[in-house]
């Protein structure tokens, strides 16, 4: 120890040693330099870097710690992974503690310098001195790979016989983080570790860190511990320490959904323990462990189970509202939250006291609450919940503008939010209701009422008047930017579009108007008034929050203009000035809707006398519109600016060249762009379950000659006919096609041919309507007995599909089920689309009825996939690890050679002291099955000696590869992917 | 498990960072500065529990759906000037995390005999050696204060260290500073 306190003496010293600064001085030195810590730093580091170099282990060693004290700030070190090396390898037992440290916290799985360390490695984990042999088992947790753990594992693994318990509980976590990446490892240490759990004479310490990593294996592979449960019994029962007693409730958790009779063996000490345990955490995890083990589901004493049910409820009521502690108010809540999903009625008793946690003081303990509220409510209570939520967000964003000083006093706790926010307009906002936790109860409002697909909804009207008050609720939206790194993408910034309030908020309007037929009418007019310019500021007082919510009510405005109360005022709002700047997402569809409310509109006005002026008037006012977008920077903007800006001209001028009466091409055929089948809601996943005709080659080239094809293109000037009316669509002065077409259309409106698809808007409307129906007919014709192909449904399967144009008045009871597309496909299952809309036969018998949902449409029964939130983005649904995650999916699939073949037999519970016996028995098995093993590797070797410690390393791991062999691919696999990570 | 280990003071400047798998510095410094953002706007009378910073929610995992390896709870704890954070997966008792911070805390006090900020700033490495006598891989390893000391100290003596902390954290007006003996 003596020589320790000289190395810490020497690495501290540095100051009076030399030019070089000490952690102390730097550390006194950044205090010295607020506002210019940076360069300072800088300064530092580059002093670093030289002294690092430097031959004086001393010197390297206080270099190291300044840099690893950096680090911590974000300064990479990543460059001196070799100076922690040689830092590691120092003799003097703090500085080697500095390269430990070293190594812990800059070491990343690309830092390539470990292989070199292997063998200073092996040395320290065989050291004499405690402090020194901790360090290596510490540290490899964090630096472990696949060929490092196989390795080092025969030296670690002697370390479990060490006489200091300090070593033996330590090398107990260590080896467990080994088998993570080697799963190979466990096969040999859990059998020891085993004994050690077993020996009642082993050191406290070292039985709760074999628990705690008993724990952390447990839930991975619950059947290989279920032999264990005798000893987990009875050191729950006995040992009196709160902490393993935790970790045993939780492991025992995992393992009594495997064994039924455990179940009745734990309610009585667990009953006991909530009963008297004076500690929160104990009683707690008591319950969360009766919850979560599935005890409340016991089958056979419903009187028990009823007690204890009552009991942990009771227990859990009594933490929210007695107990002032926050703490238990919260996890009360976490674990109703999980008897919610099995017993929903259990917990909707506890219906009061739930509903005030929506008001708490704390924000954890309100979203809580929300997840609870979410979970528990039914079509009865909905309403209420939904009514309650509004008000608070109500109540909030009235606080928004009334002044500071009336709630101040009330909610000063909160302070500390008030300068986060302090460059938005509204400075208040967040003293009581940060704007996310206002974007989450929207969601949940707006969870709640969807969910299975409006199941819970009776009052779709009153859903619709929701939505409207919810968006002028709408936080300001720079909470969901608060977060998210700026976005690396266009994709990214569409996706994170679509994760916000507003958008989710427009697009249940609009699922509510295409999906729910009845109450399209209110759906469209709120579409409407959320559209309307004047409301613009009413509504949207911070412009940002609009962007979501406009361009789905323009969508529903547009689709649905026939519902419009007033379409000139919302076309006028469409074409106002200020939409230029939307973004570009929104003037899309923006873009689609003015020319169906110009239609709209124009009908309207055919009956007025002033009909000519007035149309011409807005065709022009329309056209300026688009003018102004045809040079927009977005191209889908642009395209469909200069596509629907040429319509139109054609409409202007062919009304200045019609002397009476409205001009066909407005009256009919651009109308008859926008009409045709209703469009039906498809599911996400639909379009991926349409199996590609076997012919169909998408990886190969057209033409392998593309180059030349351009070429020749290019060089020919005028090129054929079909480029000549290209270009002349693009580069022609736009009123030029129109005096050329007019006449003709005017002179032979019917004589059109009709094969090019393109031409048909120039066509006459009967002849437009015929062609469609011939071609239609012929498709029909010809995927018949075309499984895949969706013939459009006849006109008089009324009910089959919902959004058909007549209205369903009795239809609904004669529902044809044959005659829903989806059934004839005959993909196995019964497609979810059937059922719902046969089961809301009664449409609208009276004013508040259940209204027709209509679902999804798709194949199969993957109807539930398709409710996923919107927020989701499809395609992206791989599992991936979440940051910090340790990944101990390799164990999942790795049996513990202790258990083979004790699956079948379960004498754990057969009483306690033929448990004892029998356990006693399967470990002399295991021992004599070990022994074999072993005496069978080393046959395999020949030639080596039978106990020579010098080559039992390189033995060991040559067996173990061997075995890695027998063991399929799948270790090696996991190591792969480890490394290439 | 136990993923990370942090503490950070009043102004978000890391005093410990501990995580218990291979992190790039970038991303352990923008999740010091997310959770920092969260703990910063939580008034005193809230509960010791974080939601998920978006950084670690993105992948959309939910507590509720039994054990896992992804880190689903945040539990930190504020005293005087310092806050400790420890995030965890599933598998260990929110409650009991609480304690585990205290006894943290416990443990440094006796080592720093009534700690404060600046003897963590320049106890660095003992502060870390406590943490690795508690908490080893993600797994918690000892939980009783006398061991975790004893741990301590027979790696460093009782006397080097803390002469050095004296003399340093006397020239900088120590007295200054609350002590954690004021911790809420």
């Amino acid at each position: 120890m003596v020589d320790t306190i000289e190395g810490r003496g020497e690495v501290d010293s540095g100051t009076g040693r030399g030019f070089e600064k000490s952690l102390y001085d730097l550390i006194k030195g950044l205090r010295n330099h607020k506002g210019s810590e940076d360069e300072y730093v800088q300064g530092s580091l580059r002093e670093c870097k030289a002294e690092i170099k430097s031959q004086d282990i001393d010197k390297k060693a206080t270099a190291l710690l300044k840099l690893i004290y950096l680090e911590m700030f974000g300064y990479d070190m990543s460059w001196a992974s070799f100076h922690v090396l040689e830092v590691m390898s120092s003799a003097k037992y703090l500085q080697k503690r500095v390269g430990y440290l070293g190594a812990v916290q800059s070491f990343r799985p690309d830092t390539e310098v470990l292989m070199l360390a292997t063998n200073m490695l092996k040395k320290d984990i065989v050291s004499p001195n405690i402090p020194a042999l901790s360090l290596p088992l510490a540290t490899l947790p964090h630096i472990i790979t696949p060929s490092l753990a196989m390795s080092l594992l025969p030296d670690i693994l002697s370390r479990l016989s060490h006489s200091s318990a300090v070593v033996r509980k330590k090398t107990i976590v260590c080896l467990y983080r080994l088998a993570l990446v080697y799963p190979d490892a466990l096969k040999l240490a859990w059998p020891k570790i085993q004994d050690h759990l077993m020996d009642d004479q082993e050191d406290s310490s070292v039985t709760t860190a074999a628990i705690n990593v008993v724990c952390e294996l447990g839930w991975r592979r619950p059947h290989d511990f279920l032999p264990l449960a005798p000893r987990l019994f009875e050191l729950l029962v006995d040992s009196g320490n709160n902490w393993m007693a935790i970790k045993i409730i939780k492991l025992f958790a995992t393992l009594t959904p495997l064994e039924p009779r455990l179940t009745r063996k734990l309610l009585r000490p667990l009953t006991n323990i909530i009963q008297t345990t004076t500690a929160m955490s104990l009683l707690y995890e008591c319950i969360n462990g009766i919850i979560q083990g599935g005890i409340l589901d016991i089958e056979d004493n419903f009187q028990e189970r009823d007690e204890i049910a009552a009991l942990c409820v009771g227990k859990l009521r009594g933490m929210i509202v007695m107990d002032s502690d926050p703490n238990l108010k919260y996890v009360a809540l976490l674990a109703l939250n999980r008897i919610v999903t099995t017993h929903p009625m259990l917990v909707s008793m506890q219906q009061d006291v739930i509903m005030d946690c929506l008001d708490d003081l704390d924000v954890s303990i309100r979203l809580q609450a929300l997840d609870l509220a979410a979970g528990m409510v039914t079509s009865d209570t909905l309403q209420i919940v939904v009514n309650r939520l509004i008000d608070q967000l109500r109540l909030a964003s009235s606080r928004d503008t009334s002044n500071i000083e009336a709630v101040s006093g009330e909610r000063t706790s909160d302070g500390p939010e008030a300068h986060r926010d302090s460059s938005s307009s509204n400075v208040v906002d967040t003293l009581s209701m940060p704007n996310t936790y206002r974007s989450e109860v929207i969601h949940r409002i707006v969870d709640m009422c969807s969910q299975n697909n409006y199941s819970e909804l009776v009052d779709f009207e009153w859903y619709v008047s929701i939505l409207i008050q919810l968006v002028k609720l709408l936080p300001p939206a720079d909470t969901d930017e608060y977060w998210s790194e700026p976005p690396v993408s266009d994709q990214d910034s569409l996706n994170g579009l679509k994760t916000t309030v507003g958008f989710r908020i427009g697009s249940e309007l609009r699922n509510i108007a295409v999906r729910v037929k009845g109450v399209r009418p209110e759906a469209t007019r709120a579409a409407e008034s959320l559209l309307l310019i004047d409301n613009k500021t009413i509504l949207f007082p911070a412009t940002s929050a609009s962007n979501g919510v406009l361009g789905h009510v323009a969508w529903v405005s547009g689709e649905y203009a026939d519902y419009l109360k007033s379409p000139s005022r919302t076309l006028q709002s469409l074409i106002d000035s200020s939409t230029v700047s939307l973004p570009s997402e929104t003037l899309q569809l923006f873009l689609q809707a003015i020319p169906k409310v110009l239609i709209r509109v124009i009908r309207s006005c055919e009956v007025q006398e002033t009909w000519k002026g007035e149309i011409s008037l807005l065709l022009a006012r329309v056209i300026r519109f688009m003018e102004s977008l045809a040079a927009h920077p977005d191209l889908d903007v642009q395209e469909r600016a200069i596509e629907f800006l040429e319509v139109l001209r054609l409409g202007a001028e062919s009304l200045q060249s019609e002397p009476e009466g409205v001009p066909f091409l407005l009256t009919s055929i651009i109308p008859n762009l926008f009409t045709g089948l209703d469009l039906n809601p498809v599911a996400a996943s639909a379009q991926k379950r349409v199996v590609l005709p076997s012919d169909l080659r998408l990886d190969e080239a057209f033409n392998d000659n593309l180059p030349d094809l351009f070429q020749d293109i290019d060089s020919s000037s005028t090129g054929t006919e079909h480029y000549g009316t290209i270009q002349q669509f693009y580069y022609v002065s736009a009123p030029t096609p129109a005096t050329q077409k007019m006449p003709h259309i005017q002179a032979t409106p019917t004589e059109l041919q009709l094969d090019a698809s393109y031409q048909s808007s120039y066509g006459g409307e009967t002849d437009l309507l015929n062609g469609l129906d011939r071609k239609r007919a012929d498709r029909r014709e010809r995927y018949r007995d075309d499984p895949f192909y969706i013939a459009p449904v006849e006109a008089s399967s009324i009910t089959s599909s919902p959004r058909r144009g007549l209205p369903p008045s009795a239809g609904g009871d004669t529902l044809d089920i044959d005659s829903i597309p989806i059934v004839d496909l005959k993909l196995d299952g019964v497609p979810s689309g059937v059922k719902a809309p046969g089961v809301q036969e009664n449409y609208r018998a009276h004013a508040i009825s259940r209204m027709e949902v209509a679902t999804d449409e798709n194949f199969g029964s993957e109807g539930l996939a398709s409710h996923a939130p919107l927020a989701k983005v499809p395609g992206e649904s791989g599992p991936k690890r979440s940051l910090l995650q340790v990944d101990s999916s390799g164990l999942g699939n790795f049996t513990l050679g202790a258990q083979d073949g004790q699956t079948g037999q379960d004498p754990t519970l057969a009483g306690d002291s033929g448990d004892a016996e029998m356990m006693k028995a399967m470990q002399n098995v295991e021992q004599v099955r070990l022994r074999m093993q072993r005496a069978s590797e080393r046959i395999q070797l020949e030639g080596a000696p039978a106990e020579g410690t010098l080559v039992r390393k390189k033995k060991k791991k040559k067996a173990t590869m061997t075995e890695e062999n027998h063991d399929t691919a799948k270790p090696k696999k996991r190591k792969g992917k480890k490394d290439s990570r | 498990m136990i993923n990370a280990v942090l503490v950070f003071n009043n102004n978000g400047q890391p005093r410990l960072t501990k995580f218990y798998t291979q992190l790039d510095t970038q991303t352990q410094q923008s999740l010091i500065a997310q959770i920092y953002r969260l703990v910063a706007q939580r008034p005193a009378s809230a509960c010791n529990f974080l939601p998920l910073p978006p950084i670690l929610s993105s992948q959309g995992a939910s507590a509720a759906s039994g054990p896992s390896d992804a880190p689903t709870q945040i539990t930190y704890r504020t005293y005087a000037t310092l806050s400790f954070i420890m995030i965890s997966t599933s598998m260990e008792s929110p409650l009991a995390l609480i304690d585990l911070i205290q006894v943290f805390v416990e443990a440094l006090d006796r080592m720093f005999e009534n700690v404060c900020e600046l003897d963590l700033i320049f106890g660095y490495e003992t502060m870390h050696a406590v943490l690795s006598e508690m908490i080893v891989g993600g797994v918690v390893v000892e939980t009783n204060i006398e061991k975790i000391v004893a741990g301590v100290r027979s790696q460093e003596g009782t006397t080097g260290k803390r002469r050095a902390v004296q003399a340093a954290s006397a020239s900088l007006g120590r007295g200054a500073l609350p002590t954690l003996g004021a911790w809420r």
